[in-house]
């Protein structure tokens, strides 16, 4: 049966051809084109995140092997492979997904970590300057602060610049940037009007109150004291307490005064050297205090010898009690300002001669020692 | 002569000249220059997921080479390695370019704004210079202080575009013009107040 071994032949030939036709599709394409998609869209993701910039090694890791990858795909695009033969590249294509995606959902973890640290940052840092702000008016001390509040301002505005633009690391480093210098400003503060809330000076200003008074007591006079921190001035007649009136300060009169045109009020013991009523100062009565006194000039040569002082600036003086020149300009330079109808009552019981003492403070629990030590409180929570 | 002993010089060619394969060390070195200048015009600043990719592709292009080198002469093939030679230098080339752009533009903004804040700091002293020396002087005093700071800040600016950080050198500017901008409309209200009052003369204090 020659014929029918022949048809045999024919058939199982057929039937082999039609299957390693329909097997070579399958091995044509060597890399699945999903597989580079899905890297494709891990790189996107990652591009979006910002990671380059955001996290540059994690990126650079993920695009040497992207890129090694890549050029694999280039060259293998045309090769033929069975199917039963392993693909490392699809393999590794694979791996780099998998390793991608972890590396997506971790760098958007710590993003989403790194914006919350900023954005409390600055909700810490603004909350603390404006408690600061507060306080520092409360004392009359915003120009011992000098640039700072300004600086302090200006890297808060950069640090919500750069929030906004999604840069997160540079707001952060502003807000630590500005938080560093608030701390700075508490700092300066408490080296500038520490002795508020010194036991010891404090003492001492009591002390040069006490003897006023015992003076007044003594010598049946008046004597005046007044208490720069409580901003009140406090009239003695034969030692006893007779009246107290509210008074403002040099525009830096907190400080101790040091030379001319530096706006700080004196402090020591000093006497009413004149009078001046009416038509005699434009600030509606003045009391003229003899300052600077034998201490102030002391303190002074000591300082410009030191180089504390420039050369340039004078000792000062006409450091005065006066009035209001107008309402609209109730601030002084360094003197002693009471409201109008208070400096005429002073002024018809004062004599020439009267001593007058300025000190900073009268309690150790004075509005400036307390103020201290909120900042100094704040400063360590910051 | 039958055709077999024509056929040996033919091979002995061809052996020769495969086992002679070099790598593309011009090609190479170019694409590398390439890649040092994109990175020294800014790209792993301005462009820096590119940047990233076209160092990557410089690594797999050196890959390649050592790849090739570990085989033997007759079976090494460069040609790959010149594809991605010219390829990462021609991707370098572009980054360079886009990386010089964005830089321009970034720097442009930046030396903008500076200017609008100078200005803005300018218009500032110069109403502090208008304000009367006369009695209210703590918040003049306070406000003086303020227009110092922006005036100082101003060097800040100056010094970020030095460095070429232009992203801080920008919104430091834009922070300095819109922080005078207050102290001016602050300014204005405290003149507008003081200017009711007569200033005093000058006293020793």
């Amino acid at each position: 049966m020659p014929g029918y071994g022949l048809r045999i032949t024919s058939i199982v030939l057929g039937w082999g051809a039609l299957a390693l036709a329909g097997s070579l599709p399958g091995c044509v394409e060597a890399v699945p084109q999903d597989a580079i998609e899905a890297v494709e869209n891990i790189d996107r993701d990652l591009m979006q995140l910002r990671a380059a910039e955001f996290s540059p090694n994690d990126y650079a890791q993920f695009a040497h092997q992207w890129m090694a990858l890549k050029s694999r795909v280039q060259a293998d695009e045309d090769l033929v492979r069975w199917p039963w033969e392993p693909n490392d590249l699809e393999i590794a294509l694979r791996r780099l997904q998998e390793e991608g995606a972890h590396t997506v959902t971790r760098l958007t973890k710590e993003r989403e970590t790194l914006r919350h640290s900023a954005e409390s940052k600055i909700a810490q840092v603004e909350g603390r300057s404006r408690m600061m702000t507060l306080q520092v008016s409360g004392i009359d001390s915003r120009l011992v602060l000098g640039q700072k509040p300004v600086e302090t301002d200006l890297l808060m505005k950069q640090a919500h610049a750069f929030y906004e633009q999604g840069q997160y690391d540079r707001s952060l480093d502003a807000a630590d940037r500005a938080a560093q210098n608030l701390a700075m400003q508490a700092v300066l503060l408490s080296h500038e009007l520490g002795r508020y809330a010194n036991r010891d000076q404090i003492i001492g200003w009591q002390q040069m109150a006490k003897d006023t008074i015992t003076w007044s007591r003594i010598h049946r006079t008046s004597a005046i004291v007044v208490s720069k921190a409580d901003r009140v001035l406090t009239l003695y007649r034969n030692g006893q307490k007779i009246a107290s009136y509210p008074v403002r300060l040099g525009f830096n009169g907190i400080r101790e005064k040091r030379y001319q045109g530096d706006g700080a009020t004196p402090e020591g013991r000093y006497r009413v050297s004149s009078k001046r009523g009416q038509g005699q100062t434009q600030f509606y009565r003045a009391l003229v205090l003899d300052y600077p006194n034998e201490e102030d000039r002391r303190r002074y040569r000591l300082e410009r010898k030191t180089g504390q002082i420039p050369a340039s600036r004078a000792i000062g003086g006409q450091i005065e009690i006066h009035g209001v020149e107008n309402e609209l300009m109730a601030q002084t330079l360094g003197c002693v300002m009471l409201d109008n109808p208070q400096m005429i009552l002073l002024f018809d019981r004062v004599e020439k001669g009267t001593p007058v003492t300025i000190v900073g403070a009268l309690h150790e629990q004075n509005s400036i020692a307390q103020t201290l030590e909120m900042l100094g409180v704040q400063r360590k929570e910051t | 002569m039958n055709s077999r002993s024509t056929m040996v010089p033919v091979l002995c060619a061809l052996l020769m000249l495969t086992a002679c394969a070099k790598p593309p060390t011009e090609q190479i070195a170019a694409a590398e220059k390439a890649v040092s200048e994109a990175q020294q015009s800014g790209a792993s600043t301005y462009v820096a997921d590119e940047y990233a990719k076209v160092q990557g592709s410089l690594a797999a292009l050196k890959k390649e080479v050592s790849d090739q080198d570990g085989k033997l002469a007759i079976f090494r093939d460069y040609g790959k390695v010149e594809q991605l030679a010219v390829a990462a230098k021609s991707d370098a080339e572009r980054l360079k370019a886009e990386a010089t752009k964005k830089k321009d533009e970034a720097k442009a903004a930046a030396l903008q704004a500076q200017q609008v804040a100078q200005e803005a700091v300018a218009a500032t002293l110069a109403l502090v210079a208008k304000a009367p020396t006369g009695k209210d002087r703590a918040a003049l005093e306070s406000i003086k202080a303020d227009a110092e700071a922006l005036k100082a800040s101003l060097n800040q600016v100056q010094m970020a575009i030095d460095t070429a950080d232009y992203p801080v050198a920008q919104t430091k500017a834009v922070a300095i013009h819109e922080k005078s901008q207050a102290v001016s409309h602050e300014i204005e209200a405290a003149l507008a107040k003081i200017g009711k009052g007569k200033p005093s003369a000058a006293k020793k204090k």
